[in-house]
């Protein structure tokens, strides 16, 4: 046992003991820690197996960084992989494991690959398995074959199979100021932009707000830094237009200052509260920004430094004071800055021996002399680490004289006995999210670090995010920072003092020891400092390629402590400098986002649909429904023991032979209304509407601008400025948006209205030759006889005391009426009609059998209108008006649009009395083998109760010259091959004699 | 992605859909000019820059808005209704016998 | 005179739901109105419309984006330049409007049936509302009387503020029943009282 609970201190609540689980073994934490400090507590070094080499790894940092210790929260059967063990909060009862592990984190088959370490370098995929196959080992073929077992081998945790039940929201904020991040600068930056009502939101991806004054162990105005941070907080939260956000993580910055941040609202509990999401997903829109998001420490590169046991000085540093926890119980620390040293003396403070403080430069500042002999242990400056000792868990370190100026090192390794080591290569300030809303970040010589960007949006930086690192000039910059976001006037209130170390910011500028062993950059995707160098020596000379060859930085921590170092050694391996090597811009998320919080509550039950007025009764009535786009319409009405083959067969004999009716309800219908009305329609249509009489419809056609067929439906005209236009169910949105369009931008002096009224009627479409006797049955107020009512009439009167408007048009071929009325009233109508019916043996029909009797009449739907098919491919082109120009006519006329080969709509009828599928190619040889040949597809299939076949729809090249001719249907991935006829499209009453009937 | 609506103020990018081009012109008619037909309906400049374009809030007010964004940074430096800006042309009347 | 049914069908559940620790955040009605009425007017009529809808229903409409005005039984809110929606609990305001509208003047479009209203009130009707739309309900932006259109996904829906923490919401008819559901699911966090 190495690390271990301190005996006193820290912020957890000792009173308090929690039990949670790590790969099946039970452990006890305390209220406030994390995975990673509990397990620490418990003497847990190694967490994880690394995924390239499975070599053993531990914690490396304490916040959103690591790279390291990821493993699989379990809730009942759902997993979540690869969550950082230092964002996780315990709670009793949580369950977690290891990952990229067999058969167990302790003894691991893949830590094989780590002795076959050189095969594995950068590139070892690509070289081996892509390209042309050359022998039996090699190529794309052979990838295919290794791909399973390396897929299992290599990577991070497993995603789960379960269905996920958390609830996951979406939110949306608007503010004048956001404060992302609350360490004392977005403490004091909140404080001042809350000032006239200003609204103020302060986002913290931690439990707790406070940022480094939880653990730096300054004091601020006379109390310790990490109460006064409390006291920021209590007053900011009493202030009624600021929004405190706990473990909320602002992860993406768009453009129009709109932020986008995960809370997690109850990952930390053990049982959710009725209604409360998991995760709530932010989208805030702020009138400025301030970006306090402080600096993310960095690792040196030496060889071994992955070692559990390695961990970050700063981390190691707040383990300490703000959980209680020691990383180790004999420390050595291993840095190029003056940060180090405050670390060192927290850990002595805590409990720790200090080994060593090895400082690889050769002079450092009096302040941190002073630490040193505060922390104790041998202060050996001018060295390096250069090897380090254990497996599983670090035993101690080897060390060197360095002379950082030549990188030269000399005299013999010296062993030192430790359980921990505490490096520190220096900060990068946390400028993602300036990267993301900036240019490109710039190269700061004496802090070694890349700061902010030139803003492209309106926020505002400070504290060592801006590169202030020292809490005094935090406080001023976010005080100041605050108060500009805000627009009011800088506060004249002394600021507050602080007592803090004097330390110097400015690391020196070292970032690898180069010595032999395998020294990781990037430990989430196993990087070496070696792999980078390769990399180079290939000629990848761009920091992007780079990163994608060796896919540095590219792991779900996205390099916040690979970045620069890699950066660094590839400057060196190129002779250049950092800034001339130049970095890769930062990407959204800037943190882990579950997808469950981007798709929130548009799936499943709260998925969008829409249904009719009559949908109760279909349901209701045995009704199989069917989603047609957002609509929910019945398929069939089907009898018990029916298939739907004999439900629709039997719903279509019934409405040929005596009377059925169908839900219309969802067929788009526009009001278009105003003076210049009937000139709109005729401009949009292919055929005259102007010439349409009061209380007629009319079937339409319109066109796009480029000649090919949109939409069709029928038009009514109500009175003399105002119509009722039909689209198809399916276009009904794109009609409108087309012609709000010419209206809005083409024809600006057109006098007209249009408004979507799809949602104001209930249509039921009654047919079949007993239709107009139902209609009589129950119809007041107006006759319904031929004379009263002739084809495309529309009447008005009254069924079952409700106001009804009828015309008289034929989907089926049949005699048969559209019945309108208000939706409210749809249902009580449809149940007169279907009582009045009654007696005539009435049945509702599906889509099913509505589409068997339009393949039977050759009418055309989507299927056919799909885009690519003109007025004449479909055998509309007596539709299209020579006395006006509309939408198209000057187009549709193109050499292409007119050949003789086009394809055009045809019947086909099945030779071999099986089922045709809509899909299939028409060929004229057949060749199951080898498909081939497609002369045209079927779009629409079904049985034909009045002809005794199967039929289909198709369009076929050339198919008006093929009428009697023989083909085939091919169809291979439903293995559908056999002869069909290719017949006229009208294959039933071509007359329509019935319909006028 | 936010545009300025002039009639809804400042509205997310989801309430709008690209209606294309705002820098084109329908030909008249009753033009049968297959040059001018086919520059309106495929020529694009493709700007790199400054770019006039519809966009319709068809999730709020539902009107056309003629848009300068510029296609490479998003900045959106004009929105106007696009009725407004539409060149009022001589209301074309269908002349009779008309071939397209 | 036959009753419009309500599109909300089993999905309207009267009486309390959601976190009984959290009280009643929100509570959820729908107001079935008698009349719902678009009116419109032509580019430059829009001074002759507002004097048209104050003649024939007595609201007088600002003349303004958004703006709205709420009486005891009416209310009416701007939802696009030169378009309004009017909301009368009794029935008939469609043939009210086109008596006082000429066609000169613009156009009337009953939506009584089409358009269904739901109204959210109560001290968490802001969070609640902010689930779904991406616009600033505070009182300062969206003032009481005035009127918002916008999107919840496919779900186009105009809103009118007509009380401090009270909210009427016009959607779609066909869309009612799944976005009841919706909203309801969303409430349940706060806890919320169906009537």
């Amino acid at each position: 046992m190495s690390a271990g609970r301190a005996p006193s201190g820290g912020r957890i609540d000792r009173a308090r003991s929690i039990r949670f689980t790590f790969d099946g073994r039970s452990y006890s934490g305390h209220a406030g820690d994390t995975l990673a400090s509990a397990l620490l507590a418990n003497g847990v070094s190694m967490v994880a197996r690394s995924f390239k080499y499975h070599r053993p790894r531990g914690v490396l940092s304490a916040g959103v960084d690591e790279p390291s210790a990821l493993v699989t929260v379990l809730r009942g059967k759902v997993r979540e992989p690869n969550v950082p063990a230092t964002q996780i909060e315990i709670f009793d009862g949580l369950v977690t494991e290891s990952q990229n592990r067999f058969p167990s984190l302790d003894f691991d088959f893949g830590a094989m690959n780590s002795l076959a370490g050189d095969l594995f370098s950068a590139g070892f995929y690509y070289k081996t398995f892509m390209g042309p196959v050359i022998g039996p080992l090699r190529g794309t073929r052979f990838w295919m074959f290794c791909e399973w077992f390396i897929r299992r081998a290599a990577g991070l945790g497993r995603a789960g199979h379960e269905r996920d039940p958390a609830r996951y929201e979406r939110m949306n904020a608007f503010c004048d100021v956001l404060v992302v991040g609350s360490g004392p600068a977005g403490l004091a930056a909140a404080k001042a932009a809350a000032v006239g009502g200003k609204r103020v939101i302060l986002a913290e991806q931690e439990p707790v707000l406070g940022g480094s004054a939880k653990w730096s162990g300054e004091t601020i105005d006379g109390i310790e830094a990490a109460e006064w941070a409390s006291a920021r907080e209590a007053e900011l939260a009493g202030m009624p237009d600021v929004r405190l956000l706990p473990r909320t993580a602002v992860w993406g910055y768009y453009d129009g200052n709109t932020l986008a941040a995960l809370e997690r609202v109850n990952d930390h509990k053990a049982d959710a509260a009725p209604g409360e999401p998991r995760h709530r997903h932010w989208t805030i829109r702020a009138g400025a920004v301030v970006l306090a998001t402080g600096a993310f420490e960095r690792p040196l590169v030496f060889p071994g430094n992955d070692v559990p046991g390695v961990m970050l000085a700063g981390a190691a540093e707040r383990y300490a004071v703000e959980y209680g926890v020691l990383p180790g119980r004999r420390i050595v620390l291993f840095t190029n800055n003056d940060s180090t040293y405050r670390a060192a003396a927290a850990l002595r403070r805590a409990g720790a021996a200090i080994a060593a403080i090895i400082d690889a430069r050769r002079e450092i500042s009096a302040g941190a002399r002073q630490l040193a002999q505060e922390a104790g242990g041998e202060l050996l400056t001018g060295h390096a680490v250069v090897a380090t000792s254990g497996r599983k868990a670090l035993s101690g370190i080897s060390v060197q004289r360095y002379d950082a100026a030549s990188e030269v090192l000399s005299g013999e390794p010296r062993q030192i006995e430790a359980d921990c080591l505490a490096v520190s290569g220096g900060w990068s300030p946390a400028i993602h999210l300036a990267s993301q809303a900036g240019q490109a970040p710039q190269w700061d010589e004496r802090l070694q670090a890349f700061l902010p960007p030139k803003p492209t949006q309106n926020w505002i930086g400070a504290g060592a995010f801006d590169g202030a690192f020292t809490t005094r000039e935090t406080i001023a910059e976010g005080t100041a920072a605050g108060a500009t976001a805000a627009g009011a006037r800088a506060s004249r209130a002394k600021p507050p003092e602080v007592e803090a170390p004097e330390l110097d910011a400015a690391p020196a500028p070292i970032f690898e020891i180069k010595a032999k062993g395998k020294a990781f950059v990037d430990l989430q995707h196993d990087v070496t400092a070696e792999d980078v160098r390769l990399a180079h020596r290939e000629g990848f000379v761009s920091v992007e390629h780079l990163k994608r060859y060796t896919t540095l930085g590219m792991a779900t921590d996205q390099g916040k402590t690979s970045n620069v170092p890699g950066l660094a050694i590839m400057a060196d391996a190129a002779g250049k400098s950092i800034p001339e090597v130049g970095t890769t811009r930062f990407r959204p998320p800037f943190s882990s986002v579950p997808l469950g919080a981007l798709a929130a509550e548009r799936h499943g039950d709260l998925k969008p649909e829409r249904l009719t007025p009559m949908h109760d009764w279909h349901v209701e009535n045995g009704a199989r429904m069917y989603t047609a786009g957002l609509w929910l319409r019945p398929q069939i009405y089907g009898l018990p023991g029916e298939t739907v083959e004999q439900a629709y067969v039997r719903e279509t004999r019934t409405v040929r032979d005596g009377v059925g009716i169908v839900d219309v309800s969802t067929l788009g219908k526009i009001a278009v209304q105003g003076p210049d009305a009937a000139e709109f329609l005729d401009r949009v249509y292919t055929n005259l509407f102007s010439t349409l009489p009061v209380n007629k419809a009319r079937y339409g056609l319109m066109l796009r601008e480029e000649g090919i067929a949109f939409d069709d439906g029928t038009t009514w005209r109500l009175a003399e400025h105002e119509f009722l236009m039909t689209t198809t169910t399916a276009n009904a949105g794109k009609v409108m948006q087309h012609l709000e369009y010419y209206l809005d931008t083409v024809w600006p002096e057109l006098r007209v209205h249009v408004a979507s009224v799809t949602d104001q009627w209930a249509g039921a479409a009654l047919s079949g030759p007993k239709s107009r006797e139902v209609l009589a049955a129950c119809m007041k107020g107006t006759a319904v006889g031929d004379d009263a009512l002739p084809f495309m009439g529309i009447v008005h009167g009254e069924i079952a005391d409700v106001p009804v408007t009828v015309c008289r048009l034929s989907f089926s071929g049949e005699l048969a009426y559209e019945i309108y009325c208000g939706a409210g009233h749809g249902i009580h109508v449809w149940e007169a009609l279907m009582e009045a019916g009654e007696p005539f043996g009435i049945v509702p029909y599906g889509l099913e059998a509505l589409g068997t009797m339009r393949i039977e009449k050759g009418h055309v739907t989507g299927a056919e209108i799909d885009g690519r098919t003109t007025a004449r491919d479909l055998h509309l082109d007596w539709m299209l008006s020579k006395r006006k120009p509309f939408i198209g006519s000057a187009m549709m006329d193109r050499e292409g649009l007119v050949a003789p080969d086009r394809i055009q709509l045809v019947g086909v009828v099945s030779l071999d009395n099986r089922a045709l599928n809509g899909g299939a190619h028409i060929v004229e040889e057949l060749d199951p083998e080898n498909p081939r040949g497609s002369v045209g597809h079927v779009t629409a299939a079904c049985y034909s109760p009045v002809l005794g076949k199967y039929i289909g729809l198709a369009l076929v090249k050339g198919g008006k010259a093929r009428h009697g001719t023989r083909a085939h249907v091919s169809d291979p991935l439903r293995k559908r091959f056999g002869p069909v006829e290719i017949v006229s499209h009208h294959f039933f009453d071509p007359e329509g004699s019935r319909m006028h009937g | 992605m936010l545009i300025t609506c002039p009639y809804c103020g400042p509205r997310d990018l989801a309430e709008f859909s690209y209606q294309g081009d705002a820098n084109r012109t329908r030909p008249d008619p009753a033009s049968t000019d297959p040059e001018a037909w086919n520059a309106y309906v495929y020529d694009r400049a493709n700007t790199a820059g400054d770019h006039r374009e519809y966009w319709q809030h068809s999730g709020g007010c539902r009107v056309h808005l003629a848009v300068t964004r510029n296609t490479l940074t998003h900045e959106i430096k004009d929105v106007a209704l696009a009725r407004d800006g539409a060149v009022k042309k001589p209301s074309a009347r269908r002349k009779t016998g008309a071939k397209a | 005179m036959v009753e419009p049914v309500s599109p909300l069908g089993p999905a309207h559940r009267p009486g309390r739901h959601g976190n009984p620790a959290s009280g009643i955040g929100v509570t959820l009605s729908e107001t079935r109105p008698g009349s719902i009425v678009e009116a419109a007017g032509w580019p430059g009529a829009e001074k002759a419309l507002i004097a048209a809808i104050r003649k024939a229903t007595g609201l007088a409409l600002p003349d303004g984006a958004g703006g709205g005005t709420t009486a005891k039984s009416r209310s009416a809110f701007g939802i696009a330049p030169g378009k309004f929606l009017i909301v009368d609990q009794a029935e008939g305001a469609a043939e009210a409007l086109r008596a006082e509208i000429p066609i000169e003047t613009g156009t009337v479009t009953d939506l009584s049936h089409g358009r269904t209203a739901l109204r959210i009130a109560g001290p968490k009707a802001e969070w609640v509302l902010a689930k779904f739309y991406a616009l600033d309900f505070s009182l300062p932006a969206f003032p009481v009387s005035a009127g918002r259109a916008t999107v919840h996904h496919d779900i186009f829906t105009q809103i009118q503020r007509t009380g401090e923490d009270q909210f009427d919401l016009y959607v779609f008819r066909s869309f009612a029943r799944g976005f009841w559901t919706t909203l309801c699911h969303g409430a349940e966090e706060v806890g919320y009282e169906v009537r």
